[in-house]
């Protein structure tokens, strides 16, 4: 046990050293362009947490992004890329917003849990098309999860400008008729009872899914070698395609809640960089659930730090993007730079068997 | 006049020694061969002396003059080549190509494709290698890809020529003409280093025998001539026990012994990209038998257990298993039934090397019963512990991962999932395959003892001894069919020959 | 039909140059999803340095400088620091994007459109109705070429092939994988930050923020599609250049008879499919490692 915990620590230790040298690349970044490296994090610190009512802003952030993160997670984990979250959210959000809108005067008990559904429904259709086309074809999920991600975005701003368009909505941004009162589940605050207790009720049963049940464990099994559990008799296909259909569905549902909380209608564009959020939470955290619920909030203070920034402190939003690739860029790094001299020595030796493996 | 001579070579791979202090020099224009055990270090040897790993301490000299160790470019122009194990050649390219990618030959920046193909097509008849320069790696014969290999090797005029257990992948006729190429190559003045483990076939070809034991030398370049194979085997094995028993996990139930545990019918499957297809295979296994197949590599052996698996579809026949037809069963139910499969590679198909003891041991049983269901993963690893221990696994935590258990200790976890009260078929692919002999001993008890049991144990293997040693019928096949049948005592010659199909006779000679 | 031409050859060519990127990257064994980031980096870089010092080809180097610079790093963090191509590579894409964002507001304190006042130089009157496109496009026929013969017909092109596909191969020949994906990625930041250029400076002479618009992403589909080889690449990407420039076609003949967003969504649908379809011929993808190795057990 005590090896295990060493590792974990070890882990857990690399992802914080390569966070902050990813921060410190962002720094120079800033610095190059311009911007006082200190000036911009301190901004940044006071949008996710420091000034008045930016806990609520980063805990409102924090909810979708932690659903999405625990579908990206689970078919990471599962062996998958989806990095399709985004647009596995907006179709969630489109589902929802059907039926929402028509069911804008049915009885409240009633109506949000189907809008919820419908929601999930939206997002895991969006993942059962590359699920899909991976398992039977072998076609590559990167892709197509990616094109999928253009794709809803379109239709996005297809529905909020044609069958959902609000008539009274004008300026840029295309939005959806906006939610009946009675269905909304929290206000512009994105914070409430209902919400949090959706979201930490279905984290707990995402863990339950992962760590406590033979499909979780033999689906990590399988992400780490498929062959292996092939040759096990499991039945390979149907518990990727069930991964694939929950991390959907998970996203949707985020979107549908984003729907029914804080955002109340449909909005073009809205929230763009979550489902990047989503992968990078699932990669900091290690791919574990509880590891997700923590990291999901640094992501969410700097969800809400990327709206503090223009609007208080008119600083460019952008630096949020910057900070958030950085981390992308390096989370998954195995090993340290080598160092010279003997070192050195050492690393060529040790890994000419160990390459030699995975190339014969 | 030495060609290769190592002084005090060390390599450390971690905290293991692969090799220590090793100093020899081989003479120049004879047969060396380089023997020991698996895990003796026999391949990090030859590594070391192509320049392809950097030993931790020592020097190299090639002709006498000294090279920078761990550089693959300083060795090759001194004009060392080795030929690896499973072959160096990207299965993509043409076999020109292949023979271009590592030439050192000085030629014009750009190449078109008829004069690659005219620039290698005599070197390649030169060498006797039956290959055309358009054909693709990936579509030869092992034997033609080893020979394309050596042509490669030679293709910048090589004097020391490495060959790293050239015969694991041939069978006895084809070992006899790559001997006939080794003395050929000896008489046109190039010194061979050749590693091998079989004691008969160093006796055979090698004019010199150096033996390593645990990374150590034991016997330097001692004269072929003047040895016999039993003080061979001695400086080999050293003193170390070989014996093994097992305690066989639970008295087995009585069987209905009348149906045998797998009978094949008239199997014919599709072609695979791992070989040939199987075409009307009848094969029978009873219960408390074991029966081997034998066969060169690539000849079906793969199909035929992802056949008996289920993993590949029977386009013909059909598969019973204890008198229930199982031909249009899932692996799962197959498994339902009593089939347990030790598979060809360990560390792929047979465990996840970065997954944790308990979860690759747990396997079997969270793949039986409904997905859904909540499991105690504390139990798990209790029930891991437990079972590894009965199988004498040396493991630190059932929550290391499997990656860090040798070859034998992995085969063992196979072995301590796969075998239990309900087993009774168990089908072995390879299963000593890269074992050191204490661990091929271990695993031939456990096959007995499931034997004894009343399972009924189908072993593949390419290593003839082997199945000699271990089963009660051996059954050869050649390009997906089975083409003869043999009892004890075995003639060697006979099943050599139903091998490579150099007789019709195989088929009569097979005693029913 | 000329000008149909005319569109698609100006739609394609950025593609391509971005595409030959991913061909290197893919056969050395990196599948390249920084493509993006580089992308528009070069497009940000070459608008921004040629407005600021009024010369094109000043303009043009500092994008080939940029995206070299951002090959490397992608370098160092796959080779180096044994981080996931795969994911590094979506870093790198979204340190382009959001750099280019943070660049123009910066310099221009604008977040919209940057007007470049020059172009690449163009055809000229000597090339009739082809007068209107950039010197990048006549150049990219021998550009191809060029890589053709290097990839499949030179010593360096079996070398960096068998990096990709036996890396133990080419070391126990002496060629050093590290050294030969090196090598392609930074090439492959030249033709980037060509494609960048020519997307930005080709016709619009315009950059805005995100005007990429996964054309880095088509591009990587592209290589998928095409088998990593020069021309099949090419190939597949004119073919997702023709779906785009169908669906700006549809749109003007249409009108609103069709919602433009499925117009718009056109290259993404053909992306897909030729991915599906080319998967569907040449058997599944084989990715040497899975995104769960990159936890601890």
């Amino acid at each position: 046990m005590n090896a295990v915990l060493r590792g974990q620590l070890l882990s857990i230790g690399r992802a914080l050293a390569f966070v902050a040298l990813a921060l410190a690349l962002c720094g120079g970044i800033f610095t190059l362009a311009g911007y006082s490296a200190t000036s911009m994090f301190v901004n940044i610190a006071a949008g996710a947490v420091l000034a008045p009512h930016a806990f609520v802003h980063t805990l409102r952030w924090t909810m979708p992004l932690f659903l999405m993160a625990l579908g990206v997670l689970l078919t990471f984990r599962f062996g998958y890329f989806n990095i399709g979250a985004q647009g596995q959210f907006y179709l969630g959000g489109i589902a929802a917003a059907f039926i929402a809108d028509a069911w804008r005067a049915g009885p409240p008990l009633l109506a949000i849990p189907l809008t919820l559904l419908a929601g999930i429904a939206g997002g895991a259709l969006w993942a059962f098309v590359p699920g899909l086309l991976r398992i039977r074809s072998g076609t590559d999920e990167v892709i197509t999860t990616l094109m999928g991600n253009f794709i809803a975005a379109l239709a996005l701003v297809y529905v909020t400008s044609g069958p959902l368009k609000d008539p009274s909505g004008s300026g840029q941004v295309a939005a959806g008729r906006p939610v009946a009162a009675a269905l909304r589940i929290a206000t512009s605050s994105g914070v409430s009872f209902t919400l949090i207790a959706i979201v930490a009720v279905v984290g707990v049963l995402v863990w339950l899914l992962v760590d406590r049940t033979a499909f979780g464990i033999l689906g990590s099994l399988a992400g780490r070698n498929p062959v292996m559990v092939r040759w096990q008799g499991a039945p390979s296909e149907r518990i990727a395609m069930t991964a694939f259909l929950v991390s959907g569905g998970l996203a949707g549902l985020a979107g549908a809640l984003e729907l029914l909380g804080p955002s109340g209608r449909l909005v073009s564009g809205s929230a763009p960089t979550l489902g990047f959020g989503a992968v990078l939470i699932a990669l900091v955290c290690g791919l574990s659930v509880p590891g997700a619920a923590i990291v999901a909030v640094f992501f969410g203070g700097l969800a809400a730090a990327s709206l503090y920034l223009p609007v208080i402190a008119g600083l460019p939003a952008a630096a949020i993007d910057i900070i958030n690739a950085a981390i992308t860029l390096f989370i998954t790094a195995r090993a340290w730079p080598r160092m010279p001299r003997r070192a050195q020595r050492r690393r060529t030796l040790e890994s000419a068997p160990q390459r030699e493996r995975v190339a014969s | 006049m030495t060609a290769v001579a190592c002084d005090d070579v060390s390599v450390a791979y971690g905290e293991v020694l692969a090799l220590r202090n090793v100093s020899v020099a081989f003479e120049r224009g004879r047969i060396h061969a380089v023997v020991g055990q698996n895990g003796a270090g026999k391949t990090t040897f030859a590594r070391v002396c192509a320049g392809i790993v950097r030993p931790t301490t020592g020097r190299l000299a090639i002709d006498g003059r000294e090279i920078r160790v761990g550089d693959v470019g300083a060795a090759r122009l001194s004009g060392v080549e080795l030929v690896h194990q499973s072959f160096a050649l990207p299965p993509s390219f043409t076999v020109a190509e292949a023979m271009e990618f590592g030439s050192t030959r000085r030629t014009g920046p750009v190449y078109s494709r008829r004069a690659l193909e005219r620039r290698w097509r005599d070197h390649l008849a030169s060498l006797d290698v039956a290959a055309r320069p358009g054909d693709r790696i990936r579509d030869l014969p092992v034997e033609t890809q080893q020979g394309v290999e050596i042509a490669r090797a030679l293709c910048s005029d090589a004097r020391v020529l490495i060959l790293d257990e050239p015969t694991a992948v041939l069978a006895p006729p084809a070992i006899e003409r790559l001997f006939a190429r080794i003395r050929r190559l000896r008489a046109a003045g190039v010194t061979v280093l050749v590693i091998l483990h079989k004691i008969h076939e160093v006796l055979a070809v090698a004019e010199t025998i150096t033996v390593l034991r645990a990374g150590e030398l034991v016997a330097t370049l001692l004269p072929a001539a003047a040895m016999n194979a039993g003080d061979l085997a001695h400086a080999i094995v050293g003193s170390a026990n070989v014996g093994a028993t097992i305690d066989v996990p639970a008295p087995h139930a009585a069987r209905d012994d009348k149906l045998p545990a797998l009978e094949l019918l008239g199997a014919a499957t599709r072609a695979t990209p791992d070989g040939p297809p199987l075409a009307d295979v009848d094969l029978t296994v009873g219960h408390g038998e074991i029966v081997g197949i034998a066969g060169v590599e690539g000849n079906g052996q793969r199909t035929l257990v992802n056949a008996i698996a289920g993993l590949c579809a029977l386009s013909a026949g059909r598969l019973n298993c204890g008198g229930r037809d199982l031909t249009r069963t899932s692996l799962l139910e197959r498994r339902g039934h009593g089939l347990r499969i030790i598979p060809f590679e360990r560390n792929v198909e047979g465990l996840s090397l970065s997954s944790a003891l308990w979860q690759n041991w747990s396997a079997r049983l969270l793949v039986a019963g409904r997905q859904l269901r909540l499991v105690d993963p504390q139990r798990l690893r209790g029930l891991c512990r437990s079972a590894l221990e009965r199988w004498s696994v040396r493991f630190a935590s059932v929550d290391q991962p499997a990656g860090a258990l040798s070859g034998g200790n992995a085969q063992k976890t196979i072995f301590a999932r796969e075998i239990d009260d309900d087993a009774m078929l168990i089908v072995a692919a390879q299963p000593t395959r890269g074992l050191d002999i204490a661990a091929t001993a271990f695993v031939w008890a456990a096959l007995r003892a499931a034997r004894e049991r009343g399972c009924g144990v189908l072993v593949i293997s390419s290593d003839l001894d082997e199945l000699f040693d271990i089963s009660d019928r051996v059954v050869v096949m050649l390009s997906g069919r089975i083409v003869g049948e043999f009892c004890a005592p075995y003639d060697l010659g006979a099943i050599g020959a139903a091998m490579t199909g150099a007789s019709s006779a195989a088929l009569t000679l097979a005693t029913p | 039909m000329i000008e149909a031409l005319v569109g698609i050859l100006g739609a394609a060519t950025p593609l391509i140059y971005v595409t030959l990127a991913g061909v290197l990257a893919q056969r050395s064994g990196i599948p390249h999803l920084g493509l993006e980031g580089l992308m528009i980096a070069g497009a940000c870089a070459a608008v921004v340095a040629s407005k600021q010092s009024s010369s094109v080809a000043f303009g043009l180097a500092v994008a080939i400088g940029v995206c070299v610079l951002g090959s490397l790093l992608l370098w160092f963090v796959i080779e180096k620091l044994r981080a996931n191509p795969i994911i590094a590579g979506l870093g790198l894409t979204g340190l382009g994007l959001g750099g280019s964002d943070l660049a123009i507001q910066s310099i221009y304190g604008s977040e919209g459109a940057v007007r470049a006042p020059f172009a690449l130089p163009h055809l000229g009157a000597w090339a009739g109705e082809f007068a209107g496109l950039s010197v990048l496009v006549l150049a990219l026929p021998f550009v191809v070429g060029l890589l053709w013969l290097a990839l499949r017909r030179t010593r360096f092109g079996l070398r960096l092939a068998a990096s990709g596909e036996h890396p133990f191969a080419a070391r126990s020949v002496g060629a050093d994988p590290a050294q030969m994906r090196l090598i392609a990625l930074a090439l492959g930041g030249v033709l980037c930050a060509l494609g960048g250029a020519e997307l930005a400076l080709g016709s619009l002479d315009v950059f805005s923020i995100g005007m990429t618009a996964g054309r880095g992403f088509m591009a990587f589909a592209a290589v998928t599609f095409g088998a990593a080889n020069p021309l099949g690449a090419s190939a597949a990407a004119t073919f997702f250049a023709l779906a785009e420039y169908l669906g700006i076609k549809a749109q003007l003949v249409l009108g609103s008879a069709a919602p433009p967003e499925l117009l718009l969504s056109l290259p993404y649908l053909a992306t897909i499919g030729g991915v599906w379809l080319s998967t569907r011929l040449r058997g599944g993808i084989n990715r040497g490692s899975t995104i769960s190795e990159l936890r601890e057990y």
